[in-house]
């Protein structure tokens, strides 16, 4: 392998645009919710107002923990907006880096250079995590930087726990459109796969959420597993997170393996 | 002499359709070897099992000296590839995505990137994904044969240039054969590989129907003429030109401006000579045709239809 990395350099010259893009996406949501949460969060009126709502609705959407700081944050941000905004950027990274590559035939042209399908595969990956976590750490600090004005006593550790949470939660749809794309080298069904799992976790979450005879689904869902032990206010959950970087990385292997031993497409 | 590449029993199906069968060829260091063959003759799947993009269903390949399947990738340092279709994307400049392939293959002396594409008209100071389809062609080019590799698999590397920049890629090759590099070439366009090649192999429905030296392949052209002659001598051209060796086919076609027309195959001096006696008002001689010349060749009657992949 080259020492100098080409191919992790080129993944991140040629997203510099969209990582902006994501990180300004990021700032404004958080910018947008976080100032709220003394006038929202605490206030009791809301709090009625919540208390009108089916349970199973404020459940769903998890707003059940809306009235302290931890809770607002994971709610608005980290549970919605950031989850949302997260997960298509490391879909898109996701599909772009190998599945992308090839139906545009560059991958072809790329692997005819002194360079390995391993390489390729762990250079790219890489080129994504890197991304994701500078998108987590971001979210974290802004935590941490609007904790005293926002008054969401949060300590800084758990926001880091919270920025754990959400890279982990995303690095999987991240790493299952890589998988799909080294498997089929189809982009639709690389995106249809990353964006799915979210969708997916997220979904059964919502399920579970409603009685404690559907609890067991918790275990089946990410979404879950990033967020059930709540980061931000308890701090980082081994089990959660050894599932959910335990899958990417079973995954990165998965892809190894598909492109080291498939066809690339014309 | 070494060769440089070497195919044994190569063969290539993707699902139930064959794009190569049992394929043998060796390409000397320090030739250019052609190949041609119809658009889904197996021209593409051949290059791809050389570079290890896809892999045979059964036979083996050597590339300089090496399994593309087991080599160390260091061997592709060594070589320079244009593929068949190249979709250049991306924002970023001509010459930082040059950069970026020069950092995954072998050293490129300084300038010799700018001196390519100075040479092939391009500006490198461009972003890739607003250049035409040509500009990205000479794009491809530069990055094959920057590094200088000692191998040069060329998948139809002229298509989308100009008359002037194809003459411009030809001196290119005789001046990397003078280098001592290997050029292993495909093309469609018959006239391009006679230009350039000094061995050149027939592909057809993925079989490999000949491998010959340029010159006999040269005298069996077929090309069509069409002529336009004053009325009154036309009967007596077409007399003329029929009794010439190789000619055939004569007709004479009636409407604007009546037109006589043949197939010759081989020299053509001959029928200039003796066309030279009439008044002659038009004459197109058209480029051998591939297809029509390979299947004349080897009296294979032709098939309905070929694929690829």
């Amino acid at each position: 392998m080259n020492s100098n990395l080409p191919l992790f350099r080129r993944s991140l010259a040629n997203s510099w645009r969209s990582l902006i893009a994501w990180s300004l996406g990021v700032v404004a949501a958080m910018m947008l919710y976080l100032p709220l949460f003394p006038s929202l969060g605490g206030n009791p009126d809301v709090q009625q107002l919540l208390d009108g709502l089916p349970s199973e609705l404020v459940k769903s959407i998890g707003y059940d923990q809306i009235a302290v700081g931890s809770g607002y944050t994971q709610s608005t941000f980290y549970g919605l907006i950031g989850f949302a905004l997260l997960t298509i950027a490391a879909t898109s990274w996701g599909t772009a880096a190998i599945a992308g590559d090839e139906e545009t035939g560059s991958l072809e042209l790329t692997l005819a250079h002194h360079v390995s399908r391993t390489q390729v595969i762990l250079e790219r990956s890489a080129a994504l995590i890197i991304r994701l976590v500078w998108l987590g750490l971001l979210s974290a600090i802004i935590v941490i930087a609007m904790n005293t004005p926002a008054e969401l006593n949060i300590e800084p550790a758990h926001a880091l726990a919270g920025a754990g949470a959400i890279i982990g939660l995303t690095l999987l749809s991240g790493t299952v459109a890589i998988a799909v794309g080294a498997l089929t080298g189809r982009r639709i069904y690389a995106t249809a796969a990353g964006a799915g799992i979210a969708v997916l976790g997220y979904a059964l979450n919502a399920v579970a959420n409603q009685s404690d005879d559907l609890d067991w689904l918790h275990s089946w869902s990410p979404y879950h597993w990033a967020y059930g032990n709540s980061p931000l206010a308890n701090g980082a959950d081994p089990g959660g997170f050894g599932l959910l970087y335990g899958l990417s990385a079973a995954l990165i292997v998965i892809s190894l393996v598909a492109l080291n031993r498939r066809d690339l497409r014309g | 002499m070494t060769n440089v590449i070497e195919t044994h029993h190569l063969s290539k199906s993707f699902g139930r359709n064959t794009a190569l069968e049992e394929v043998d060829i060796s390409v000397e260091e320090g030739g250019i070897f052609g190949v041609i063959g119809p658009n889904g003759a197996g021209k593409t799947t051949l290059m791809r099992l050389l570079l290890d993009i896809v892999r045979p269903s059964s036979g083996s390949a050597r590339v300089l000296g090496e399994d593309p399947r087991k080599a160390s990738i260091g061997i592709r340092r060594h070589i320079g590839f244009v593929p068949g279709e190249l979709r250049l994307e991306g924002r970023v400049t001509g010459r930082q995505l040059l950069r970026h392939y020069a950092s995954i293959s072998g050293p490129v002396a300084p300038g010799a990137a700018n001196d390519l594409a100075d040479r092939l008209g391009l500006d490198l100071s461009r972003q890739v994904r607003t250049l035409s389809k040509g500009n990205k062609q000479k794009l491809g080019l530069v990055q094959a044969f920057m590094h200088r590799p000692r191998l040069l698999i060329l998948d139809e590397p002229t298509s989308g240039l100009d008359p002037l920049v194809q003459q411009e890629f030809l001196s290119m090759l005789r001046e990397a054969k003078a280098d001592g590099q290997t050029v292993f070439l495909s093309s469609h366009v018959l006239s391009e590989i006679q230009q350039a090649a000094d061995t050149v192999a027939i592909l057809r429905a993925g079989r490999l129907v000949s491998v010959s030296d340029i010159d006999s392949l040269r005298l069996t052209a077929i090309r069509h003429v069409r002529v336009g002659v004053a009325d009154a001598e036309m009967h007596a051209a077409r007399e003329t030109i029929a009794a010439l060796s190789g000619v055939r086919d004569t007709a004479v076609t009636t409407g604007d401006g009546a037109r006589l027309t043949a197939t010759i195959e081989g020299d053509i001096d001959p029928l200039v000579k003796a066309l030279s006696r009439f008044r002659i008002t038009d004459l197109v001689v058209e480029e051998p045709d591939l297809e029509e010349s390979v299947l004349r060749l080897y009296n294979i009657a032709p098939e309905e239809s070929t694929n690829e992949q």
